[in-house]
């Protein structure tokens, strides 16, 4: 299945490089509308205001961390649908569990390549 | 009961449902199975088959296993619910149920049997799935070369900018750490940097960078969980891989500029080696965690810390610290101050930003500054000002307000709060206390304070040489502070703010002060002065800048690196900027820098020499007068002088100096322009005054950077170019005669 890489992708992350390089990794699958938030405050501002149709966060941030943006959009009706990956460092088990049973539609271990994301995609808009 | 059975009952068909529809991977479905799972937990707690617990450990055992994709195949699954569903028929029957089960248990991996304990009680190490993560980060590093080559380099220098910034970050707060080891905000503070860059560095595979980053952050993870205390000797650890890691991201810039990877660094090995051990030697403790010294030390009892560690096993985010500050069990003081904390930050307004290359912002600066004179070109042009069109007026006054509006602004977007100046030293006088065993504070007013960023390079060297002056010479050691009646800890005191076109920045420090009488001794001994002058106390005080003066009988650690204050007063010079002392007897000794609040634009007095223009920065003129015959003289060995208000200057003819005419006008047919620099005096002599103007000011270029007595130059309101005349550089040439050019002093002589 082709992915659909007209949508509005936010990419938040308290790193400029680290969303940077995520949305390098996005523009290399095709993606080409992508919006930033540095947290998970700004996340919402920005979910509040534009159509998005897919979230790749970071879960270790200032202010409003990814679990807790999560959360949010989970328990907004206008936003809970929308797909919602987690990138998580190597090594937090406890975190993946806890972020999958806040209903987070995939998760990617940092450093990932292209594919490995793409993968991750297909099976999130597979459903 | 019935009802709850029915409930369970309904749980498990919702379950069976899910799991039929599942995917491999499809962590979405399995999230919601996890939570079917755990609400089956709950529920079914009371449930007298024993089995039936142990099923749903081990389902959920295997759902988390599927969900960090160490098994992919579901089908298990449909096989242990149909199990559960089987278990609760023979419950609900009141028969015991144990069809099978051994078999079915060991296909969903065992879990839950004889593991179910001991990850249990250690929330996370379960060190195999841990494992399996890490190798799928392994073995996506490797796969990571290609796919951002393109962007590699900007990517990587995007990296080292940001990477800095947040080690600087790390630094400060460590220090406030110190302070408070068990601020939990701090220490996530200090964690997510170090989380960061290890993340970044992965995706660069900057393997040495990642490893160490990794290492501290596992440090910092023990210590969020309580299960390390801070100590200084952890603070300085964790400085020394902030250190390191700058040093390797500083090789990482340095081989960006050349083109090629970062050679690998030494010392990275025994570092890590160094953290490792600590970590280790923290787990030994283990057993005995922060809920146990607690209750050891009788701050909350033995029920109530069990109560709270059964809430920890269920919320296995939180950690057992987290929980108990939270409920006010133990430490209501950080309690307190968490809150505050929080509502600082909740009331701090965040204004969107954007990062722009300094290179861009210098030219936007340099062109308002021209689209400036070049307004005021238009303005003056004579035809222009021959037109009597209101409308003209009209049009040219706006388009005056637009560009110095347009300037103004393109200045203040080059300005940058001080702080993080200031910031750095907080680790440069921790270090300094900590190595010459003297007790320092740091206090900082007026972080705010906003400075051009071009000038705030350049302050960090000469801040940090004041600073470690003021360590090691200033602040006694502590004995001899009690025995003053002084408190033990000195503090020194760094303050910025504005008074009219200059920043000021002071740094004070309650020491002993400056010694008077050794400054003399010592000025005498290195032939300084002579010692038969009467000098005021700011001129004694103004002898430390002297090139070849050192204050410190003993050259020590911190501060006796061969370099003197004159390097300091040199360097802020540089920057149009001029220092003085304040100094008293075992009270202390201040140091005021005057900087220019932009190193853009100066005030200028343009003045005219032969047929050129030159301005004299506004600064540092005292006076312009017509000398009186009667008040000129020539003094053998020193040239002409003028005699100003009962004091001998030195006459400088500036017509020599720049060799702009041979003709020697007497000095009362032209203009003395009246220079101070420090307690020093000398008289320019010009043909006239022509205007004062704000000017911008632009540098000579390479070939002309040497020439002394000149800072720059800058293009006049009329369109012609004038020189800036260098007040401090004026004042050597006329000290020096080697330095004045041959014609000069000997035509007059």
């Amino acid at each position: 299945m082709a992915l659909d890489t007209s949508i509005k992708v936010l990419v938040v992350d308290d790193f400029a490089t680290m969303r940077r390089i995520v949305k390098g990794v996005l523009k290399q699958l095709g993606f080409k509308n992508i919006i930033e938030a540095e947290d998970g405050t700004a996340a919402l501002n920005e979910l509040r205001k534009e159509k998005v149709g897919l979230i790749v966060s970071d879960w270790n941030m200032p202010k409003m961390t990814g679990l807790e943006l999560l959360k949010e959009v989970r328990a907004d009706e206008e936003l809970k649908s929308i797909p919602f990956i987690m990138v998580t460092a190597e090594g937090q088990k406890e975190n993946v569990i806890e972020a999958v049973k806040a209903g987070v539609s995939n998760y990617i271990v940092k450093p990932f390549t292209p594919e490995t994301l793409s993968e991750k995609l297909e099976k999130v808009f597979q459903r | 009961m019935e009802e709850e059975l029915k409930t369970i009952e309904d749980l498990i068909d919702q379950l069976a449902l899910e799991i039929i529809n599942l995917d491999e991977g499809d962590i979405l479905g399995l999230g919601k199975a996890m939570n079917l799972i755990e609400t089956l937990e709950d529920k079914g707690d009371h449930i007298s088959e024993p089995n039936f617990g142990k099923l749903l450990k081990a389902l959920k055992r295997y759902v988390e296993k599927l969900i960090l994709a160490e098994e992919t195949d579901v089908d298990p699954l449909e096989r242990g619910v149909g199990a559960l569903q089987a278990a609760l028929r023979a419950v609900s029957r009141g028969e015991s149920y144990d069809d099978n089960l051994s078999a079915m248990l060991s296909e969903l991996g065992r879990y839950g049997l004889e593991e179910s304990n001991a990850s249990d009680s250690q929330g996370g190490n379960g060190s195999e799935a841990e494992q399996g993560l890490e190798e799928q980060g392994q073995e996506e590093r490797e796969a990571c070369p290609e796919f951002l080559s393109d962007e590699d380099q900007e990517v990587m220098a995007d990296f080292v900018v940001e990477a800095l910034e947040n080690l600087g970050t790390i630094e400060v707060n460590l220090v406030e750490l110190e302070h408070d080891p068990s601020d939990a905000d701090i220490i996530n503070a200090i964690f997510r940097p170090f989380h960061t860059i290890k993340g970044v560095s992965g995706f660069l595979n900057l393997a040495e960078i990642n490893k160490l980053s990794h290492c501290a952050e596992n440090l910092l993870d023990l210590a969020r969980s309580g299960e390390l205390s801070i100590d200084a000797d952890i603070i300085d650890i964790i400085l020394e891989s902030v250190d390191m890691l700058k040093k390797m991201i500083e090789n990482v810039k340095v081989a960006l500029e050349v083109g090629r990877r970062p050679s690998s660094n030494e010392g990275v090995g025994p570092l890590i080696a160094r953290i490792q051990d600590v970590i280790s030697a923290s787990k030994e403790h283990k057993d005995k965690p922060l809920g146990e010294l607690l209750v050891e030390k009788g701050a909350i009892d033995r029920e109530e810390m069990e109560r709270v560690l059964e809430e920890q096993k269920k919320d296995g985010n939180k950690k057992v610290g987290e929980i108990l500050v939270e409920k006010g069990l133990v430490g209501s003081k950080e309690v307190i101050s968490a809150l505050r904390e929080q509502k600082r930050v909740g009331k701090k307004k965040i204004d969107l930003q954007v990062k722009v290359d300094t290179k861009k912002l210098d030219t936007l600066v340099d062109m308002t500054g021209e689209l400036v004179i070049a307004q005021s070109m238009l303005r003056q042009n004579k035809r222009i000002l021959s037109v009597t069109d209101q409308r003209l007026f009209h049009a040219l006054n706006q388009l005056h307000q637009i560009s110095s509006m347009l300037q103004k602004t393109a200045m203040s977007m080059r300005m940058v709060p001080i702080k993080n100046t200031f910031q750095k030293m907080v680790r440069l006088v921790r270090d300094l206390a900590r190595s010459s065993g003297k007790k320092v504070s740091l206090e900082m007013k007026g972080e705010e304070t906003e400075i051009d960023r071009n000038v705030v390079e350049e302050l960090y060297e000469p801040m940090v040489h004041m600073i470690r002056n003021a360590v090691d010479h200033g602040i006694e050691p502590p004995e001899q502070r009690l025995a003053k009646g002084k408190p033990e800890k000195g503090t020194i005191e760094l303050l910025a703010y504005q008074r009219g076109g200059s920043i000021i920045i002071e740094i004070r420090d309650d020491g002993r002060g400056l010694d008077k009488e050794k400054i003399l001794s010592k000025a005498i001994d290195k032939g300084i002065i002579s010692g038969v002058e009467q000098l005021s106390e700011s001129e004694i005080y103004n002898l430390i800048f002297k090139p070849g003066f050192s204050t410190s009988e003993t050259v020590t650690e911190i501060s006796g690196r061969g370099v003197g204050m004159d390097v300091v007063k040199k360097a802020l010079e540089k920057l149009r900027g001029r220092v003085e002392i304040k100094s008293k007897p075992d009270k202390g000794s201040t140091f005021i820098i005057t900087l220019p609040l932009t190193l853009a634009i100066i005030d200028g007095i343009i003045v005219r020499v032969a047929e050129q223009r030159y301005i004299i920065p506004a600064l540092g003129i005292l006076k312009s007068f017509r000398p009186n015959p009667n008040d000129y003289s020539t003094v053998e060995g020193k040239g002409e002088m003028i005699m100003v208000r009962g004091e001998l200057v030195p006459l400088v003819r500036l017509h020599h100096l720049f060799e702009l005419s041979e003709r020697t006008i007497k000095p009362w047919e032209g203009l003395a322009v009246l220079i101070g620099n420090e307690n020093e005096k000398l008289c320019l002599l010009v043909d006239e005054l022509v205007g004062k103007e704000e000017v911008v000011i632009k540098t000579l270029g390479e070939a002309l950077k040497n020439v002394k007595g000149l800072a720059g130059g800058a293009i006049l309101g009329d369109g012609r170019v004038g020189l800036i005349l260098d007040i401090p550089g004026l004042f050597a040439i006329a000290k020096n005669s080697q330095d004045l050019p041959a014609y000069s002093v000997q035509k007059v002589a």
